[in-house]
């Protein structure tokens, strides 16, 4: 179990950064809270005592979610579900409802943050692949020498490695930014043991956003997860496609290109297969949703993959 | 540590009140202010059964710290349906939706938010909303009949009479759909289960485990544990006031570890304190140094010449073998065209009640030790207990609180003695709720199984010979593994005529977790064996599988391979109607592809998918009603 001496809930980032400062070396941050209790379980962790449990969720800023200007920037600590209910993000990140369905279950994803699947850093975190797909920063904060410090990294470079980020001792991770997409069709698809509260053994989150004639890539973002330490970007797969004509011939190809950084320790065959038919079903959902002409591609394509 | 300062309106009323800092939504609401409807399945989000409303939405208690909980409005179980059961409450009730019971209160409050979010949720959706509660009883289709049941009465689909109890025609009940007198005490939270009971001046208690497969016990060191503040007592199997044993065939069993430990996961020392953290860090306390000795973790490694011994009263390791003989199988083997040889194995199973083992024990006015706990065999129990007490058997009551889900895994006493030695030692009630991890690590598992099957059969498939050997793993201690044994031995080859049959079934001691009850109770490993078999040999000898069940079935008149005549045998009528309701293709294995020809069709269900939400279209359902 875990156990607290003290549990602070500040209200405003001044006040966090107080906190944090004076329990320095004692306190963990705390959002959501759903990765954390059962980390300190029997099997896992096992009883922890964290002298200071520093709450983040009521610092106004931290809930905030703001479309404008073609960009969308959502607090870190915006449940999962607003991802699903939440019009106008949903509009500007196509992939996000399907992954916030996905997402644990009813209950949790109202509990679970966005912010807390990012900094957790599991391999097999949901909330990546799509925001490595929409190319998104991470706003982090400090306090240093009385004076506010913030820093935007690009997702990829904020998270290191399983379970490692670049979020110093004394920062609080504020906001998740990235391009609003508009238009593009969205995709998410993931495979576990079961259909709610399952680790994803792979996910992949697919945008595709089509040319006037309809019948041609404009652009093309493929990010997976599950699969190797840190969730990864399809570049060459993007590459590939990105400008072509939609060819159900030149889809099977993209599927086929070998994807060398599946590394999973267990059932990697398994993997591979299902990262295969990830990418087919991923990109034929994207691009329906995108509004793609139905004839584009075989039917017996759509009917073995989607 | 400073407490929390907690002012919240829970169940319409206003509460202020201090909170310890650690404490979950879920603490706060059971032990605090005894809204014991939310209950602990999992303590880890995965089960559903603390799922509350905060501020109208539906969250999981058990992941919430309370003091997220500060100026919020809770709802909780015990808020709806306070004057009357709710719409969905007698829907579940009607629908014969709980069993148990103890997943219900979650899952009502589930289907209630669902029908809140989407009172026109068709059933996949009621599904995905659904989804984050398990049941272990139901097989969840009446659960999702009832929610249906209660959105088309909402909706003025149907009326409201459909709610209410169906008449029997003269009085008579079989076959009449009839309403469970326990399900209005499930659906409203009332029901208290073991966990949810509370006795004035209640000591709470914790376990400490073997970390070890098979270790000699060098020293126990407890005296700094129980000179902790807050704690009363800490006990051993030093304290065991008479015959230190227990088990459903063997008494093989000590209350806790006895010199030596066989598993891990096994009761080491246990400890009786103010509340539940001061227990916990005093088990931290006690030290004991371990002699690691060498282990088996398979049925092979145990039976093997010269295997590390468990019980020095089974120096073979064998816990029990029974064996069947009916006919003469060389000549049966000789008699046949076809002699098929198979290897089938099945493995552990946990069987996941909602409900982990609790019970609460105390002595009572007159000095009987009084225990209550969700057993299944409470008075094999309370005849164990005397003896291990050294009580006369009318000073130990053994009470059966609810059962939130046994499926055979709460027949086995694994608990009860160190919650009577802790109550007569403290003069004081205790009570002890594992979590789920304890109740996985230390509890009876279904019996894992090795099974070679060889069958001779003519060619049209007759059977004529069985050889049958199971051993099956029945871990550190004895349990129900005999039963286990003799069941899979009695039914074991299956409902079918077989004039010569060798039947042989063994229990083993492994250091593994200790095998017990599980329903079917062994039929299911051995018939496992058997019902393959049949497949495989009508596969090579071009027969329907259904049809070679019907040439060896047993009929009325038939005797069991146990020679018990049968009045009556419904195999025939059974098969019948199995063919019919699965949509049967008539023919050999071999005759059909590799899948079915009705995959998609009407009755076969849709691959798993999600996001109706997002797909579905909201407004057909509406328009319908409208």
């Amino acid at each position: 179990m875990l156990t607290c001496d003290e549990y602070l809930t500040p209200t405003s980032l001044d006040e966090a950064f107080a906190a944090m400062a004076a329990h320095r070396g004692r306190h963990r941050l705390i959002a959501g809270g759903t990765d954390i209790l059962p980390w300190a379980r029997e099997g896992r962790a096992g009883d922890v005592d964290v002298p200071v449990l520093i709450d983040i969720t009521r610092i106004s800023e931290l809930t905030e979610r703001k479309v404008a200007a073609g960009r969308v920037r959502v607090g870190a600590a915006t449940p999962i579900q607003r991802f699903l209910d939440d019009k106008a993000i949903a509009t500007a990140m196509p992939c996000m409802p399907r992954c916030a369905i996905w997402f644990a279950d009813d209950q949790i994803r109202e509990q679970a943050t966005i912010g807390g699947n990012l900094a957790n850093a599991s391999p097999a975190a949901d909330g990546v692949p799509p925001l490595l797909a929409h190319a998104a920063g991470v706003e982090l904060a400090s306090k240093r020498d009385g004076r506010l410090m913030r820093r935007l990294l690009p997702l990829n470079k904020f998270i290191l490695g399983s379970g490692k980020t670049a979020l110093a001792d004394d920062e609080i991770m504020i906001a998740i930014e990235c391009d609003a997409l508009p238009g593009y069709g969205g995709s998410f698809e993931k495979v576990g043991h079961r259909r709610s509260l399952v680790i994803s053994v792979v996910c992949l989150a697919g945008l595709v956003k089509l040319d006037a004639s309809r019948r041609r890539f404009e652009d093309v973002r493929l990010a997976l997860g599950g699969v190797c330490p840190v969730p990864q970007r399809l570049t060459e797969v993007e590459n590939f496609l990105r400008g072509a004509a939609i060819d159900s011939g030149r889809l099977e190809r993209a599927a086929a290109m070998p994807l060398d950084f599946v590394q999973s320790r267990t059932r990697r065959e398994y993997r591979r297969e299902v990262v295969h038919g990830f990418v087919m079903r991923g990109l034929i959902n994207a691009l329906r949703r995108a509004g793609a002409d139905a004839d584009v591609l075989k039917p017996e394509l759509e009917a073995a993959y989607a | 540590m400073p407490d929390l300062r907690i002012d919240a309106i829970i169940n319409g009323r206003k509460v202020s009140r201090t909170a310890k800092p650690w404490q979950r939504l879920i603490d706060f609401l059971r032990e605090d202010l005894h809204l014991t409807g939310t209950k602990e399945g999992c303590g880890a989000g995965e089960c559903g059964t603390c799922s509350v409303f905060v501020d109208g939405v539906l969250v999981k208690s058990c992941l919430m710290p309370v003091a997220k909980a500060q100026g919020a409005r809770i709802d909780t179980v015990e808020s709806l349906g306070r004057n009357e059961l709710s719409v969905l409450q007698k829907a579940f009730h009607k629908a014969g939706a709980s069993q148990c019971g103890y997943c219900i209160p979650g899952m009502v409050m589930a289907a209630t938010s669902a029908l809140r979010a989407n009172p026109f949720a068709d059933r996949e959706e009621i599904k995905e909303r659904l989804g984050g509660n398990v049941c272990r009883c139901t097989g969840y289709q009446k659960i999702v009949d009832a929610v249906e049941l209660a959105r088309d009465v909402v909706n003025g689909r149907i009326s409201a009479t459909a709610l209410e109890e169906e008449e029997t025609a003269d009085g008579r009940f079989i076959g009449a759909n009839v309403r469970r007198l326990d399900a209005p005490s499930k659906v409203s939270g009332a029901l208290k289960y073991a966990g949810d009971m509370v006795m004035a001046n209640m000591l709470h208690v914790q376990v400490l485990r073997s970390p070890h497969a098979h270790a000699r016990i060098v020293s126990l060191d407890i005296s700094e544990a129980a000179a902790m503040d807050g704690v009363e007592a800490v006990i051993t199997s030093e304290d065991v006031p008479g015959v230190d044993g227990f088990g459903v065939f063997v008494h093989d069993q000590p209350v806790m570890a006895r010199g030596k430990v066989r598993y891990v996961g096994e009761a080491v020392a246990a400890v009786a304190a103010e509340d539940v953290v001061t227990a916990r860090r005093a088990l931290a306390k006690i030290k004991v140094v371990y002699e690691p000795l060498p282990a088996v973790f398979s049925v092979e490694e145990a039976l093997r010449p010269g295997a590390p011994v468990l019980h020095d009263y089974a120096p073979d390791n064998v816990t029990k073998h029974i064996p069947v003989r009916v006919g003469d199988v060389a000549r049966g083997f000789a008699e046949s065209d076809l002699i098929v040889e198979q290897v089938y194995e099945t493995q552990a199973v946990e069987h996941a009640y909602l409900e982990p083992e609790a019970g609460l024990a105390h002595v009572d006015a007159d000095g009987v030790v009084t225990i209550q706990s969700p057993s299944q065999n409470i008075t094999h129990h309370r005849h164990m207990l005397a003896r291990i007490l050294a009580l006369p058997i009318n000073k130990v009551r053994m009470i059966m609180s609810p059962v939130g889900g046994g499926f055979g895994g709460k027949e086995d006493m694994i608990y009860q003695g160190m919650l009577a030695i802790l109550a007569i030692k403290t003069r004081r009630p205790v009570r002890l709720v594992f979590t789920r991890e304890e109740s996985i690590a230390s509890t009876a598992k279904r019996h894992p199984s090795k099974t070679t099957l060889k069958m001779g059969l003519t060619l049209d498939g007759r059977i004529r010979a069985v050889e049958f050997n199971m051993v099956c793993d029945g871990g550190a201690y004895g349990l129900s593994t005999e039963g286990v044994m003799r069941k899979a031995a009695i039914l074991g080859a299956g409902p079918y005529n077989i004039p010569n049959l060798k039947m042989d079934t063994y229990g083993i001691y492994t250091n593994n977790t200790p095998s017990g009850a599980f329903r079917s109770f062994g039929a299911l490993q051995a018939q496992f064996a058997t019902e393959s078999h049949l497949d495989i040999c009508a596969e090579r000898l071009g027969i329907d599988p259904f049809e070679i069940r019907r040439i060896n079935a047993m009929r009325p008149g038939s005797k069991t391979h146990t020679k018990q005549p049968l009045k009556s045998a419904s195999l025939l009528a059974a098969l019948k109607a199995v063919a019919q309701a699965s949509g049967w293709e008539k023919g050999p294995p071999t005759s059909r592809g590799e899948a079915r020809r009705d995959l998609g069709g009407p009755g076969n269900r849709p691959s798993c998918t999600l996001g109706s939400r997002i797909d579905g279209a909201p407004g057909q359902a509406r328009d319908e009603v409208a």
